[in-house]
């Protein structure tokens, strides 16, 4: 078959693809509108925009016991209350009654000052504050706990109004500054370079697994597979198809990301185009491996659901791979994902040049052929059992 | 009424006998808390390990008695592992810009010499695109000042720099009394879990019901409408019990100690699954297709984990998200939960929660069942 013809026919199932699509109202929606926005949207909401930040602390009612009653204690309380990380302190008077309210969602957390506070900072002894928290909030029992010692790591009982702590200040441990550099991201920022693989994997892989399943069960596969239309046509003309609506939903997520959230990546919009098309050829490899694999449409919904879930577990999205320990950190290094993931991080965060990233790039590349090649050996191996 | 409960009960018995017929399904059913469990143990295993090795290369520039136990401090840590001492600051951070470490510690020079008046510094430079790791950096260095300072204080390690220490203390006491693991989301998990039993539910019930042509037949039938969604959320209301007790059961072997009233658990969860499912029935009137809902099922169920308060509690989330947190019911099932069995509270605590999940499925189910009826 001479090349011409080959790419006529892989235009041919494109277009086919295109024109099933376009009927489809239920896909246009999952595939180009709610994916992208559902997640684009959730990440903004949870962690606000690119340029904003705020206080995780600033709104968490909290009380505040003073059972010294002395100047550095009241000192201390207004130093807390006039920051910006503590808006919701409640003078309690009564300790047990403060505590016996932890749990009951009217406040996480009581800090107590107890009696002898001066005492112990005019003697030039380490002086005690008690917090007692709720610690059934996952994460709000340590976000108080960092922010409440930052206040008090520097804190002196004789200036009325504690000056405003510069970062150096604020890290000091016990009077040695922990100056810290390197770049800090915003956490949208950070989301963005999960949302926009995530979407990707999520979108690609169903399109090509469920798309095949669902064109099997409706009987058209068989009939493509029948005609005189050769296996890598078919697979190459779903995957030019499957390339332009990446390409969309890569705009959506951006321009969500950009005109909603303020983000601002440090690397091009091709960089991240040329990332995402590689994520997408990725998930779509293995897509066309399950498909040959004869999954019914559900079966292929429930296979993602693992896919990602598995990815949220081995490939750095949670935990960095290289904390992973024992054969989760084997299986997070074989997985393409991982250095996808690694890629957009190094792109999107640090600036780093697309084509610095090799060994990413190698992977994935690598990823890319292998997934292709096994799902055309497979595809054809299967193809009778497939028409049937 | 006599009617109504037989119907209900003829329908629920076919639910389960549909699955009891459908190996993959009754697998999924087991398989789905297993897996979310199985990935908590990876990344809570991760953080609990004994030592951590996060390479980072050292620059001390001071060369003094006073950096050299900084430095030991360092070395001993088990949070990172000082793969090389380098020269210069430059050096040090363009290890980091390539990628060779995730961070460098720098030791200024004179170091030694601030120390004593309290005006030392170290600089810490990470490659924050490495959250966890730039994390456990950070807190390596805090702990190798933390433990020079106390050396220093007691005259050990031939150290004595006279300084001074932290002026106060705070000492955290949690509400459970329990020590700071990763525990507290195993709640939110039972949560998640039950609301993805229930969309499963939603999916074998309905939407495969319409796929094969059976629920037409269903509704044709001498059987109420009412009664034949009744049955199907009994059939819910069976499973969750099954799933809830699988996921008690494996919390209580991973070691996690189950303190409330384990009925307020199983209304807990069965509450999340009826709401979910009430959800799921009037998306499914509109969303004809299993694998088209499951898909969007399964889009909503990933925001959810830091929405609804899985992984985080809401508390910490920005305002759109903590708006957002607040709307859904299923951040009161999974805060009922984690009340419930992480700090053993009783009904009064959790009854709020509660309500709010009953009302929102008393309110969602009769729409639900009125979007089904118009598209049948």
């Amino acid at each position: 078959m001479s090349v011409v013809a080959f790419l006529n026919d892989s235009i041919a199932v494109a277009e086919n693809e295109y024109r099933q699509f376009r009927r489809n109202r239920s896909a246009i929606l999952i595939s180009l509108v709610v994916l992208p926005l559902f997640f684009t949207v959730s990440l903004g909401a949870g962690q606000g925009g690119a340029g904003t930040t705020f206080s995780p602390t600033a709104n968490i009612p909290m009380g505040f016991v003073d059972n010294d009653n002395s100047l550095a204690s009241l000192r201390l309380w207004q130093t807390l209350a006039s920051s910006p990380d503590f808006h919701n302190l409640i003078q309690s008077y009564d300790e047990q009654a403060a505590i016996a309210e932890l749990g009951t969602k009217r406040i996480y957390a009581v800090i107590v000052v107890p009696k002898g506070f001066q005492n112990d900072l005019e003697s030039g002894n380490q002086a005690k504050l008690i917090l007692y928290t709720d610690d059934s909030e996952p994460g709000v029992s340590d976000q108080i706990q960092s922010t409440l010692t930052s206040y008090v790591q520097s804190y002196d009982p004789n200036v009325e109004v504690q000056p405003h702590l510069s970062q150096l200040q604020r890290q000091s441990v016990a009077g040695v500054g922990i100056l810290t550099k390197g770049a800090v991201f915003a956490g949208f920022n950070i989301g963005l370079t999960t949302v926009l693989a995530i979407v990707q994997i999520f979108a690609g892989f169903y399109e090509i697994a469920g798309g095949i399943s669902r064109e099997r069960e409706e009987g058209t596969f068989a009939r493509l597979l029948v005609s005189p239309i050769s296996i890598g046509s078919i697979v190459l003309g779903k995957t030019i198809f499957d390339v332009l609506l990446t390409v969309i939903r890569t705009f959506t997520v951006l321009g969500i990301a950009f005109y909603g959230y303020g983000a601002r990546p440090n690397t091009n919009l091709l960089t991240l185009l040329a990332l995402s098309l590689i994520i997408a050829l990725v998930t779509m490899g293995i897509g066309f491996v399950a498909a040959s694999l004869k999954l019914g449409q559900r079966a292929v919904v429930i296979v993602e659901f693992f896919l990602i879930l598995f990815l949220f577990a081995f490939s750095g999205l949670i935990i960095d791979i290289n904390l992973l320990v024992g054969i989760s950190q084997v299986v997070g290094n074989l997985l393409p994902f991982t250095y996808a993931f690694d890629a957009l991080k190094r792109t999107i965060l640090l600036g780093r040049p697309l084509l610095s990233l090799t060994f990413d790039l190698e992977y994935l590349i690598g990823s890319i052929l292998v997934s292709y090649t096994v799902a055309l050996v497979l595809l054809h191996i299967f193809r009778e059992r497939l028409i049937t | 009424m006599k009617s109504f409960v037989r119907d209900t009960v003829a329908i629920t018995g076919k639910e389960l006998k549909q699955l009891r017929r459908d190996p993959v399904s009754l697998v999924l059913t087991i398989i789905f808390p297993i897996l979310l469990i199985g990935i908590f143990i990876v990344i809570v295993s991760a953080f609990r390990a004994t030592t951590h090795n996060v390479p980072v290369v050292v620059a001390d520039l001071d060369g003094t008695p006073a950096s050299s136990a900084l430095l030991s401090q360092l070395t001993q840590s088990r949070f990172i592992h000082v793969t090389q001492l380098v020269q210069t600051e430059d050096q040090a951070y363009q290890e980091v810009a390539n990628g060779q470490v995730i961070g460098a510690i720098v030791i200024p020079q004179g170091f030694g010499a601030a120390l004593a008046s309290g005006n030392a510094f170290v600089i810490v430079s990470t490659d924050n695109s490495k959250l966890t790791s730039s994390a456990f950096v950070s807190v390596a260095v805090n702990q190798g000042a933390q433990d020079l300072v106390n050396e220093a204080r007691l005259g050990e390690g031939g150290v004595n720099f006279a300084l001074k220490i932290a002026p106060i203390e705070v000492i955290t006491r949690p509400l459970s009394g329990r020590p700071p693991t990763g525990d507290t989301i195993l709640p939110g998990f039972l949560g998640m879990i039950a609301i993805l039993g229930g969309f499963d539910d939603i999916v074998n019930a309905i939407s495969r019901e319409r796929e094969r042509g059976t629920f037409p037949r269903l509704t044709l039938s001498p059987v109420s409408l009412f009664a034949v969604y009744s049955g199907k959320m009994f059939a819910t209301v069976v499973l969750t019990i099954l799933r809830t007790a699988l996921v008690l059961v494996i919390f209580s072997l991973y070691g996690l100690v189950i303190r409330g009233s384990l009925i307020l658990i199983f209304l807990t969860t069965i509450l999340i699954a009826v709401f979910t499912l009430s959800l799921g029935l009037s998306m499914s009137a509109r969303i004809r297709g299993s694998a088209t809902l499951t898909v969007l099922e399964i889009a909503m169920t990933f925001p959810l984990f830091t929405l609804a308060g899985t992984f985080n509690s809401p508390l910490l989330l920005a305002s759109g998200g903590r708006a957002i947190a607040d709307s859904l019911p299923w951040t009161y099932g999974n805060d009922a939960l984690r009340r419930l069995i992480y700090l053993g509270a009783g009904l009064n605590a959790v009854a709020g929660d509660l309500l709010i999940l009953f009302v929102s499925s008393l309110i969602l189910m009769p729409i639900a069942i009125l979007l089904s009826k118009r598209t049948m």
